[in-house]
């Protein structure tokens, strides 16, 4: 069986080689049937990497330990769900699977353009072979996933016991899914480039993959900070680590995007600037996995070195180095007529969050790699730390948020003051009144002052623009109120659920306000029987349960939970041992309100369990942070909703495209 | 026609990186601290002391020491010898190296002892160079066995 998964790599990699020579000498020379050969060779590419895929879950699911990655990720007593996601718990197994995602998307591409962009389509489809022959090269000669281990072990060495959790299952394939589907859009734009058909037919035609990407980033990075807070035990969720950072920058330049291209598609403006965030965000998905590799940044999670680090950053400065050459290139035809007229326009609110959002995602790329920097120039290693990102963050943040309250509520082009007064005053009230109460119920810190107030703002802008259009449906058509709001949001699902979203990121904005500033936290070490307190809790130690299996050790501490000195739950948090890596975990305990959570962590044993050694944080507002990820995927859906006007539009440009494709293949040799 | 920004969105614009330059700038400033190795904070430590650091080292064996009734956590920590982030590093049975290493004593409170605190572990120690020469730790990370662990620990 491995014979057949390295045979189907090697395979693949001659075909994505093929697709991309078919490719440009079929548009170069309008030779359509080498376009569609092309186009053949992907799938079968895709097929290809398929079977690898399933033959080494084959292997992962039969323990055949006579696969290095099987004995090295998994074991006979790993629970059979683990096996399954062990595929993406390893080094080489996670680049197949990201080469699996980028096969099947490439595959999806080149079904979806088989009769639009006939000019660009070609090119796009080269990039993206160009990207896979990369990936394919590392998994044929680099980092192979089939490599064999003789002696066969009798038993495997386990996966990471962290990694043995839920979040972890769909954490990875999310994010994955977010960098690879950028890949889409990125080649367009590659291709709009060396095609010089520079108008936003590229930005339509890929705009749902960049809001996939968008939303598959979201939930990556939603579920880590989740799986670092429920696994982790540290009462946290979010560090600044650089594998966190790697995450996060991709997702910043990503909703930059999503934003000017509005201005482009409305205004025609913005086209360089369009086309160098799209470059940017997918070299970012390539950094972020270069220094998760190679082990040139110390992360907590120190990932050894790999020997993959100076392949990732030769691909990643070919792609920035011929992507940027392009862009100059290219510049002459990249000016645009139109330009800004005034501050007070949408406009001018979107530039200003793109440079915002561009200046969060530079500063993250600063701190991450400082510690590289300084050494190379002073010779001394220094870091910064969480403080660091804080600082800088914290600002540029409650600027985005104002911007976010500012930019749907005025006009294109430009807004009279009369205008502005009519729309904000009922906001600026509601954030004037939500600062003073929060002074009032005695927050002191400026900064969550601020932020709740704009927070409040801006819900208020929002609540606004749906009133607004209720009430204009229920004039025009004389709907009840909840049909109109339904109706509204079917009928302009793009604008509103774009609002959804933006009531998302409120959410999650509240949410790590209340929990980065009024977290309380308690150590302490109590014998069986004891209390301690916290907030308004009392928790009591009442025992230890031990417990133990073939795969681990459990030792689960009881705790009374008391509120305002009423009995209200028992916690148990836990300590295991994972027996096959000899490793430790922590299992925590959690009880959340809308309020706060309750965050338990037994932290260790001593004296044969009879003295306990406890950390509880009492953390406020924070499942607000999820319930604004779960808000921003539910936006995300709505945005993506097919409805029936860009239906029809899509229906017209599909039959424009297919007069040309019948043209194509009635060419000779034309069709199969 | 060729402007596409005027110049007072110019402006605009410049003021807003400006901005974010100065945060920046400003705040490595104020926040950053030295990630140094055991060998360089013997080297340097008179110019060090009460400086805020990050110290790689390893726990040397035999200098645990654990009160659970006051949180109080004391060790010892020696340097990483060379090829340490291979996974050898985790191998609680690798023989014991260098006494005439520098080391250094490390003093933690009010934390619980991390999960993985074990003798010949590599830990990152985050706090203060003390005048005595012990170190005050705000924090003791143990660097994790990576995800992508390569085969080969026991």
């Amino acid at each position: 069986m491995p014979d057949l998964g390295k045979l189907c790599l090697a395979i693949a990699l001659l075909l994505a080689i093929y697709s991309i020579f078919a490719n440009i000498y079929g548009a170069r020379r309008g030779r359509a049937d080498f376009i569609v050969s092309a186009r053949h060779a992907l799938w079968a590419m895709c097929a290809m990497v398929t079977i690898a895929v399933i033959t080494l879950w084959n292997g992962l699911l039969g323990s055949d330990f006579k696969l290095e990655y099987v004995a090295s990720y998994s074991s006979t007593t790993l629970p059979t769900v683990y096996k399954f996601t062990a595929l993406w718990g390893g080094q080489q197994g996670s680049l197949l699977f990201w080469t699996w995602l980028l096969s099947i998307f490439t595959s999806i591409a080149a079904f979806q353009n088989r009769r639009r962009n006939p000019d660009t389509a070609p090119y796009a489809l080269a990039v993206m072979a160009g990207v896979a022959i990369f990936f394919l090269f590392m998994l044929n000669f680099v980092t192979r996933p089939f490599d064999l281990l003789s002696p066969v072990p009798a038993e495997g060495s386990d996966l990471n016991p962290l990694l043995q959790n839920y979040w972890m299952a769909i954490h990875p394939p999310s994010l994955y899914t977010g960098y690879v589907s950028s890949t889409v859009p990125f080649a367009f734009g590659a291709a709009a480039l060396i095609t010089g058909k520079l108008d936003d037919s590229w930005i339509r035609s890929t705009r749902r993959w960049a809001i996939v990407s968008w939303f598959f980033l979201t939930l990556g990075n939603i579920f880590g900070a989740r799986w670092a807070y429920e696994v982790l035990g540290w009462g946290g969720y979010w560090a600044w680590d650089p594998v966190e950072n790697a995450a996060f920058m991709p997702w910043l330049v990503m909703t930059a995007y999503l934003h000017s291209v509005m201005i482009q598609e409305r205004k025609d403006m913005l086209k360089v600037w369009n086309l160098a965030l799209i470059g940017l965000a997918f070299s970012l998905t390539l950094f972020g996995t270069f220094i998760t590799r190679s082990g040139v940044i110390s992360s907590v999670h120190s990932f050894t070195q790999s020997g993959l680090g100076p392949y990732f950053l030769a691909f990643l400065i070919a792609v920035v180095a011929c992507y940027t050459a392009l862009l100059i290139w290219r510049s002459p035809d990249l000016r645009s007529p139109a330009e800004f007229e005034s501050y007070l326009s949408r406009e001018a609110a979107f530039l200003f969050n793109n440079l915002v959002l561009v200046g969060i995602a530079f500063a993250v790329f600063w701190g991450t790699i400082f510690p590289v920097l300084s050494e190379w120039v002073r010779g001394v290693k220094i870091t910064v730390g969480p403080p660091f990102f804080n600082r800088v963050n914290g600002p540029l943040a409650l600027a985005l948020i104002f911007l976010m309250g500012v930019g749907p509520l005025i006009a294109w082009r430009r807004t009279t003051a009369d205008r502005l007064v009519r729309s904000f005053a009922a906001p600026v009230a509601l954030g004037v009144a939500a600062g003073l109460i929060a002074v009032l119920c005695g927050i002191h810190e400026w900064y969550a002052v601020t932020g709740f107030s704009l927070a409040a703002f801006v819900l208020g802008t929002i609540v606004v623009e749906f009133r607004r259009g209720v009430s204009a449906r229920r004039h025009m058509v004389s709907e009840p109120p909840a049909r109109a709001l339904v109706n509204l949001v079917a009928k302009n699902n793009r604008r509103y659920g774009g609002y959804i979203i933006h009531l998302g990121v409120l959410a999650a904005f509240v949410g790590i306000i209340g929990s980065s500033f009024f977290k309380m936290e308690v150590k302490k070490s109590v014998a069986v029987g004891d209390s301690f307190s916290i907030g308004s809790f009392t928790l009591k130690y009442l025992g230890l349960d031990e417990h133990e299996n073939a795969h681990l050790e459990q030792a689960t501490a009881r705790l009374a939970v008391l509120n305002y000195g009423r009995q209200t739950t028992v916690m148990t948090p836990a300590k295991l041992f994972y027996k096959r890596q000899q490793q430790p975990a922590t299992a925590v305990a959690i009880r959340s309100t809308p309020f706060a959570d309750l965050y338990v962590v037994l932290a260790g044993l001593d004296d044969n369990g009879n003295r306990a050694t406890f950390e509880v944080f009492l953390t406020p507002l924070v499942i607000w942070l999820w319930a604004g990820g779960c808000l921003m995927a539910i936006g995300t859906v709505v945005v993506m909703w097919p409805n029936v006007r860009e239906r029809a539009a899509l229906a017209v440009a599909v039959g424009r495209g297919r007069a040309e494709e019948y043209a194509g293949e009635a060419a000779p040799g034309g069709g199969r | 026609m060729d402007t596409r920004i005027r110049p007072r969105f110019l402006i605009g614009s410049g003021l807003i990186v400006a901005a974010i330059g100065y945060l920046i700038i400003s705040s490595i400033r104020s926040t950053s601290e030295y990630y140094l190795t055991v060998p360089e904070v013997s080297a340097r430590a008179p110019e060090l002391r009460g400086q805020s650091l990050r110290i790689a080292g390893r726990v040397k064996p035999g200098s645990i020491a654990w009160d659970p009734s006051t949180l109080t956590l004391k060790f010892a920590i020696y340097p990483i010898p060379p090829a340490a982030n291979s996974p050898a590093a985790n191998d609680p049975v690798r023989p014991v190296v260098i006494d005439e290493a520098p080391s250094f004593n490390i003093v933690s409170e009010g934390e619980p002892k991390p999960d993985m605190f074990a003798p010949n572990r590599d830990v990152i120690v985050e706090g203060k160079l003390e005048r005595d020469g012990t170190i005050a730790a705000t924090q003791v990370m143990t660097s994790c066995p990576s995800k992508y662990r390569p085969a080969g620990a026991k």
